[in-house]
């Protein structure tokens, strides 16, 4: 269990932990990749490099522990530190800024409150998609850990290097900025909100 | 947290009812009562949490709202944003790859 206790991994072993607990995860990973960098081959490059440094780095990986996690940990910290810096996209708002922008709970709610459930599963994938890659990548990020890939909260401040509570408002202002887009969406295409016109 | 999720949604299913006469129009405490829905949603119960839920869910028609509108998000996100088909080569060249490096 603990560091003291572990060991080097036989090449059997290693073989074993990465085809049995690591490759399973590919799609995730390859999934999480594209909506990082909205890019095939950039996306088929961060998640070779991840999973090179998975086997190089394996013998920190402690078996039995949740493997996905550990390898979206590497991912996300590929992604900052070799992929966002090459990117030609401009530098993404600053988070800070906007969750402070965002502060107001209830006026969020009263933005949103005429959103229905109802038009929301009737939207598109396309849809759906659009509005989630339109957050900005800290937002994106904990969206797609929590709702596509169903990360805890505990998970997540793992894999992102940040406090329970960072996590758990960070996901809550993405959530409203993603109901407003969804709400803009609702309303273009004519379902009732209690601001359509008639 | 599977069971959790499982759990959280055998309540829901007792609360299909879009209106009900029961339920009182206004929320004393939107941003609390609604950010609890959301970490329940998410699975990460609070102590009560089912009962809670049931309580807000019968009595109130902006937290039974805002429920399932976060429900159905969660859903369709789940649904349509997964299937980024993986290049085929993908795996095969991650093998290579690793084989080349031992």
């Amino acid at each position: 269990m603990s560091d003291v206790q572990r060991r080097k991994y036989s090449q059997e072993e290693r073989s074993t932990i990465f085809d049995g607990e690591f490759m399973p995860h590919i799609d995730s990973m390859y999934n999480f990749a594209f909506r990082l960098t909205f890019d095939e081959d950039d996306a088929k490059d961060l998640v070779q490099d991840t999973y090179m440094k998975a086997f190089r780095f394996i013998n920190s990986f402690e078996q039995g522990t949740n493997a996905k996690a550990w390898l979206f940990r590497i991912l996300k910290n590929s992604f900052i530190n070799d992929y966002r810096k090459k990117s030609k996209k401009p530098a993404t708002v600053d988070y800070q800024e906007v969750e402070t922008f965002y502060n107001s709970d209830d006026a969020d709610y009263q933005r949103t409150s005429d959103l229905r459930a109802e038009s929301v599963r009737d939207m598109l994938g396309d849809e759906i998609s659009n509005a989630l890659n339109a957050l900005a990548v800290d937002f994106r990020t904990v969206i797609i850990l929590a709702d596509l890939e169903g990360f805890t909260y505990e998970e997540m401040a793992k894999i992102l290097d940040i406090p329970i509570g960072t996590v758990r408002s960070r996901l809550h202002r993405a959530r409203n900025l993603l109901k407003d887009t969804l709400k803009g969406y609702a309303q273009s295409m004519g379902y009732a909100t209690d601001e359509e016109e008639d | 947290m599977p069971q959790t999720k499982r759990r959280t949604k055998q309540v829901v299913m007792e609360n299909k009812e879009e209106s009900s006469p029961e339920r009182k129009l206004q929320c004393n405490d939107v941003s609390k009562c609604f950010q609890l829905l959301e970490r329940i949603l998410d699975g990460e119960l609070v102590e009560g949490g089912n009962e809670m839920l049931q309580e807000k869910l019968d009595k109130c028609q902006p937290c039974f709202a805002h429920f399932h509108l976060e429900q159905a998000i969660r859903e369709v996100l789940k649904t349509k944003c997964t299937k980024q088909p993986v290049p085929d080569k993908l795996a095969e060249s991650i093998r290579q790859m690793i084989q080349d490096a031992r």
